[in-house]
């Protein structure tokens, strides 16, 4: 099949911020969509292909256009530098090494929440999905709570950064960025120098304390930092945003966690396959290849749509509805293959622990009215703006 | 009934050992493993059966 027989998408134009499911509906009816910037592999089988053969469909040639100054460990690599990467940092990352953490990490959700849930109203992505895995990373990299603000700041400047990349003007705002992405750089080389050769619990004191051959250069236990900062942070706070808009527009499937706790993993799970926050997933070929009947030459740009490969209507019965009692919830939105998410037991935990400690105190909410949540659009990442949420049952109307 | 997980496909996901901890194991990587030969314990089979329809990978292979 000839390529310029696939249907043309022009995703920019999607209904995006207000109504995503339609969004992805449109999307998900043809398995191939040419995009703007390339191909979509929409469905899951074109999917899975396109994320289990890292030799022809590469993510180092995907990620090479960011043009970070410092390598992108892991996810900028391909097999077989990939996979050192991987073995190296699997283990800080394991359900054994995450386990510990829990309890420490439940006092401070609970320290967020209470005062909180003592207001009546809040804003909830400023509130508390940007915060708490902000204090994750800090918990985890040893440094201190008070940081929180000032890496928010920073997290902010590197992720604008990202998203503006293949940009050729420079603005003031982009420029300023550029200056905040700089000071975290040099913030966390100092900071490598001091942990160097000291012992210590923390994650990046044991990165930096690994012997050779498994040892990293300074450059890659920076841009180690910077993946986590840019892989661990936006995309836990946005998966929080789309499922509490969720629950606090389905008040049903509310009840059922608050009533039956022990149903948040797989209401997480559910909430998860409806809202990847990274639902693009780009690759670039390294051969030519054909996937789905349609041929590509090398060096074209493939990229996986996980939110519609979670809605193959195939694999998940009523793909659009929620439902917490799915005999099996095979979603990709951890990614699959070899760059399957290396923090998805953290992202979790973390999720676990926020819909808990949040369903015991503030059982009841909705959206305020005059509120509407919006989903930023275009950008390769999806998350809402804000959340604003009264808590209490809804006023009939 | 028997269990196996392929090394070579497993990543790690993590969902075997979470929804059937009598029938697999994380090792210190992530990765699933069965426990001893992988053979299920009685009363286990509907969550070994779940484990194989649920792994995102599709590295869980079950002789009945």
């Amino acid at each position: 099949m000839p390529n310029d027989a696939l249907p043309r998408i022009a995703t920019d134009d999607l209904p995006m911020p207000e109504a995503r499911d339609d969004a992805w509906r449109l999307l998900g009816e043809h398995r191939l969509v040419e995009v703007e910037d390339g191909y979509a592999a929409t469905g899951r089988d074109v999917v899975e292909t396109v994320l289990k053969n890292p030799s022809v469909f590469s993510s180092k040639k995907a990620f090479d256009i960011l043009g970070s100054p410092v390598p992108l460990v892991p996810i900028a690599f391909d097999p077989p530098e990939q996979a050192r990467y991987r073995r190296i940092l699997q283990p800080f990352f394991s359900p054994k090494a995450i386990r510990p953490l829990e309890h420490g990490l439940r006092r401070q959700i609970i320290d967020l929440i209470e005062p909180i849930a003592e207001k009546g109203s809040c804003e909830y992505v400023a509130e508390v999905a940007s915060v708490f895995p902000i204090q994750v990373f800090l918990t985890l990299f040893g440094l201190p709570l008070d940081m929180r603000d000032q890496f928010f700041v920073w997290k902010n400047a590197v992720l604008n950064l990202t998203a503006a990349s293949g940009q050729t003007s420079v603005d003031g705002a982009a420029s300023e960025g550029i200056q905040k992405a700089a000071e975290l750089f040099v913030y966390l080389s100092e900071l490598i120098q001091k942990r160097r050769g000291v012992p210590g619990d923390d994650v990046l004191s044991q990165v930096l304390n690994l012997q050779p051959p498994d040892a990293l250069t300074d450059d890659e236990a920076i841009g180690l930092c910077f993946l986590f900062v840019l892989a661990g942070l936006d995309t836990v706070m946005d998966s929080l945003g789309f499922g509490m808009q969720r629950l606090a527009t389905n008040p049903d499937k509310r009840r059922e966690i608050v009533e039956d706790p022990s149903l948040i993993p797989a209401a997480t799970e559910e909430l998860l396959r409806l809202d990847p926050p990274a639902p693009f997933l780009p690759r670039v070929t390294t051969e030519e290849t054909t996937l789905g009947g349609a041929s590509f030459p090398e060096g074209t740009r493939v990229t996986g749509y996980l939110a519609t490969a979670n809605r193959d209507e195939n694999l998940f019965t009523d793909p659009y509805g929620i439902d917490f009692h799915r005999p099996e919830n095979r979603h990709l939105t951890f990614g699959l293959g070899v760059h399957r998410c290396l923090g998805s037991h953290l992202a979790r935990l973390e999720m676990h622990l926020v819909y808990e400690e949040w369903h015991k105190r503030i059982p009841d909410y909705h959206i305020t009215p005059g509120t509407t949540p919006r989903v930023h659009w275009p950008r390769g990442t999806t998350g809402l703006d804000a959340l604003h949420l009264t808590f209490g049952k809804a006023q009939a109307r | 009934m028997r269990v196996a997980i392929d090394p070579n496909i497993c990543t790690g996901h993590g969902l075997c050992y979470a929804d059937a901890p009598q029938v697999f194991v994380d090792d210190d990587h992530g990765y699933g493993q069965v426990i001893a030969d992988g053979t299920v314990p009685q009363g286990q089979e509907e969550a070994a059966r779940h484990a194989v329809a649920n792994c995102p990978e599709g590295a869980i292979t079950l002789q009945e």
